[in-house]
C-alpha cells in the first residue's frame, strides 16, 4: 500500500503522541502521584499503523498493557490519564484504571486486566459486525504469553468457523530471549519461534513481521483488514516488538521512521520538533486535567453495578 | 389455560423476543438441533445468522456473548450444563459480570446466559450441579431460577429485556413438567416472589424444582402443620421483603436448596432472617440442602445427599415441635 505524505507525517506523529504520552505516565509514577502501569514502548509502530486502518466504528479489545492502542485508537488523552489516576472525570469513573480503560465512542473495547480475557469479547464485536452487515472490523491486541491462553486458542477457532471480520495482532514481546514480566524464564513459555505458525493450525492466514517498521505493519494489517471487511475470515498476525524506552535502540520504531523520513526527505528537523512540542503540550494538558481533577464521591463505589435505571 | 412444559416455555419466550427484537441472537452447542426442546425450531424461524451452533469452547463462545452484549446486541447464550460453564468462569465472572462496574457505566452487558441445572438424573458432580450461589455471590449479575413452564416464559422475557447480565437457571429435570402458560407474551418481574401456598405455621422457602419437594412437604403434612411455600424466583434480586413478610406471620423458617449449602443461598436467606426478622423467629432456622458433597453417580447415593420432599418434613418437624 503506497502511503503519501501526510499519511507518513500522520503515523509519525501517532507514534511520537503514545510515547510522550506514556514518557508522561511514567514521570507521574516516578513523582508518587500514580501507581505502576505497564507501559508499551517499543509498540508504538503496532498501535498507529493498526488504528490507521480503523474508524470510531471498528473495535479494538486491548491488553493490560493497552495505552499505545488506545491512544492510537483516540481516547481522549485527558480523560485516560484521569483515569490512570482514579479520578471522577476518568474514562471509567475511576472505577477501572489504566487496565481496564474502555471508550466506547471510539470502539476502544477494552484495556483488560486480565491476559487473554479481550480476546474472547473482540469475536463478539466481530459477530455483531457480521450480523449487522455494517463492514465493520474488530481488532484483538494480545501478547505472546496471552497466544498459549485457552480462550485465546478457543477464539481463534471460534472465529474461523464463523469466518468473523476479525484481525488478531499478537505483540511479541520476546522476539530474542523468551521473558515474562520482563524477566528470562527457566522454560520457555512458547514452544515455537513464531505464534503465527498456529494460524495454519485454525484454517487462517498468519504471518509474522518485524513491529518496528510502521510501514510493513501499515501493509500486512490493510490486508488483513480488507479480508476482514470483505467477509473473507480472521487473519492472525504476529509482530516482534522490542520493549524499550528511549530512542537509542535500532529497534526503536520512532527512530527507525524518523531516520527513514529524514531521509527521504518527509520530515526535516524543524517539523519534528514542531510535532513533539505540540505532543508534549497536549500530554501536559492532559497531566494537569488528571492531576486537578475531583477524587469520586465515596458514595460512587456503591453505584453502576447494574446498568442504569434498572 | 393450555399447558405446555417448561421446555417448551422457555422455547415460547425466546421465539417472542427473538421476533420483537432483531438484535436477540442465540447460540450455544447444538442450539440449531431439533432433538433439544428449549431451543427446536428457532433456526428454521429465524435463520442459523442468529441461531447458530458455537464449538465446544465455553469459554470462547460466552465470551463472543459478552462482545456482542457490550456493542448492543441481545445475546442469549446456552450453557448445556451449568457444570460446563466453570471452564470460563473468567468471561463469566471477570467480564460478564464486572464490565459494567469497571467502566464506570460506559457500557452494558444486556446478555442471557441460560444453564441448565440441576442433580437427579444419575450423572454425577460434573453434569448434576446448581451453581447458581456462584453467580449469587458475585457482584453484578442477575439470577433467575424459575419452578414453573408460566415462570420459565415471564422471568426470560424479562431477563432478555434487562440491560444486564443475567444467569437464568433450567432444572433439567422440569424440561418435562406441564404447566398453564398464555400463549401471548407477558413478563414476569424480578425481584418479586410467588407466594406458592400459605400456611400459618412454617415458612419453606425454595426455588427451582426444590419448589416441588416443597410443595410435596407441605401436602404430607397437611392437617398436622400449616406450612406456608414461598418461591423468590430470583435469588439477584432477592425479595427479602416476602420473607420478612412471611417470616412474621410464621415465626419459623425452612430454606430448601439443591445447591452446596456452604456459603451458598439457604445460608443468605438465612442470614436474612437473622439480620432482619430476629425477633420473628420462634425457633432456629432450618437447612435442607446438599450437604457439601461432589454429587455421586450412584442413584441412592445421590437421593442420599439431596434434598427431598421427605428430608423437608424432617426439617418441618424439628422447627414446629
Amino acid at each position: 500500500m503506497k502511503l503519501i505524505k501526510a499519511q507518513r507525517l500522520d503515523l509519525y506523529r501517532d507514534m511520537v503522541r503514545i510515547r510522550t504520552f506514556e514518557n508522561g505516565v511514567r514521570q507521574l509514577t516516578s513523582e508518587g502521584k500514580i501507581g505502576h502501569v505497564s507501559l508499551s514502548g517499543g509498540g508504538e509502530a503496532v498501535a498507529a499503523a493498526v488504528s490507521a486502518h480503523l474508524s470510531a466504528g471498528d473495535q479494538i479489545g486491548s491488553t493490560h498493557r493497552p495505552l499505545g492502542h488506545l491512544v492510537a485508537k483516540g481516547c481522549s488523552l485527558k480523560h485516560m490519564l484521569a483515569e490512570i489516576a482514579g479520578k471522577a472525570t476518568g474514562t471509567n469513573r475511576g472505577k477501572g484504571g489504566a487496565y481496564h480503560i474502555f471508550c466506547p465512542e471510539v470502539g476502544a473495547l477494552g484495556a483488560n486486566g486480565i491476559v487473554g480475557g479481550s480476546v474472547p469479547m473482540c469475536a463478539g464485536y466481530a459477530l455483531a459486525n457480521q450480523l449487522r452487515a455494517n463492514g465493520k472490523v474488530a481488532v484483538s491486541y494480545f501478547g505472546e504469553g496471552a497466544s498459549n491462553q485457552g480462550g485465546v486458542q478457543e477464539t481463534l477457532n471460534l472465529a474461523a468457523c464463523w469466518k468473523l471480520p476479525l484481525v488478531f495482532v499478537c505483540e511479541n514481546s520476546s522476539p530474542v530471549v523468551q521473558t515474562m514480566l520482563g524477566h528470562e524464564i527457566d522454560y520457555p513459555q512458547l514452544s515455537i519461534e513464531d505464534v503465527s505458525l498456529r494460524a495454519l493450525a485454525y484454517g487462517m492466514p498468519g504471518s509474522s513481521h518485524p513491529g518496528w517498521d510502521v510501514e510493513e505493519v501499515y501493509t500486512v494489517v490493510g490486508e488483513a483488514v480488507k479480508r476482514a471487511r470483505d467477509g473473507e475470515g480472521p487473519t492472525l498476525l504476529e509482530f516482534k516488538v522490542h520493549r524499550v524506552e528511549g530512542e537509542e535502540s535500532q529497534h526503536c520504531p520512532i527512530r527507525c521512521y524518523r531516520e527513514r523520513l529524514m531521509n527521504e526527505g518527509v520530515l526535516t528537523e524543524k517539523l519534528d520538533q514542531e510535532i513533539r512540542d505540540q505532543e508534549a503540550a497536549a500530554v501536559k494538558e492532559a497531566v494537569d486535567f488528571a492531576v486537578g481533577s475531583p477524587e469520586p464521591e465515596l458514595v460512587d463505589a456503591y453505584r453502576g453495578i447494574f446498568a442504569e435505571g434498572s | 389455560m393450555r399447558e405446555i412444559t417448561f421446555a417448551e416455555a422457555v422455547n415460547e419466550a425466546q421465539r417472542f423476543a427473538m421476533r420483537e427484537n432483531p438484535e436477540v441472537i442465540l447460540f450455544g452447542e447444538n442450539v440449531s438441533s431439533g432433538w433439544r426442546a428449549a431451543t427446536k425450531g428457532l433456526k428454521e424461524e429465524f435463520g442459523r445468522e442468529r441461531v447458530r451452533d458455537a464449538p465446544i469452547t465455553e469459554t470462547a463462545f460466552i465470551g463472543a456473548g459478552v462482545g456482542a452484549a457490550v456493542v448492543g446486541m441481545r445475546p442469549i447464550v446456552e450453557l448445556m450444563l451449568v457444570d460446563f460453564g466453570l471452564v470460563a468462569m473468567d468471561q463469566i465472572l471477570n467480564q460478564m459480570a464486572k464490565t459494567t462496574y469497571m467502566t464506570g457505566g460506559n457500557v452494558n452487558v444486556p446478555m442471557v446466559l441460560r444453564a441448565i441445572y440441576g442433580a437427579g438424573g444419575g450423572n454425577a458432580a460434573t453434569h448434576s450441579e446448581s451453581l447458581y450461589g456462584i453467580y449469587a455471590h458475585m457482584p453484578g449479575m442477575k439470577v433467575a431460577v424459575p419452578a414453573t413452564p408460566y415462570d420459565a416464559k415471564g422471568l426470560l422475557l424479562t431477563a432478555i429485556r434487562d440491560s444486564n447480565p443475567v444467569v437464568f437457571f433450567e432444572h433439567r429435570l422440569l424440561y418435562s413438567a406441564r404447566g398453564p402458560v398464555p400463549e401471548e407474551p407477558y413478563t414476569v418481574p424480578f425481584g418479586v416472589a410467588n407466594l406458592v401456598r400459605e400456611g400459618r405455621d412454617v415458612t419453606v422457602v425454595a426455588v427451582g424444582k426444590m419448589v416441588q419437594e416443597a410443595v410435596k412437604a407441605a401436602d404430607e403434612l397437611k392437617g398436622k402443620v400449616s406450612v406456608e411455600v414461598l418461591d423468590p424466583r430470583t435469588l439477584v434480586p432477592l425479595d427479602e421483603e416476602a420473607i420478612l413478610r412471611s417470616l412474621q406471620k410464621t415465626g419459623r423458617l425452612v430454606v430448601v436448596d439443591e445447591d452446596y449449602e456452604r456459603c451458598g443461598f439457604s445460608a443468605e436467606v438465612a442470614a436474612v432472617a437473622a439480620e432482619k426478622g430476629f425477633r420473628s423467629l420462634k425457633a432456629p432456622v432450618a437447612r435442607v440442602a446438599n450437604p457439601n458433597v461432589p454429587i455421586p453417580f450412584n442413584r441412592g447415593l445421590e437421593r442420599y445427599v439431596l434434598p427431598d420432599a421427605e428430608k423437608i418434613v424432617r426439617a418441618i418437624r424439628s422447627v414446629v415441635k
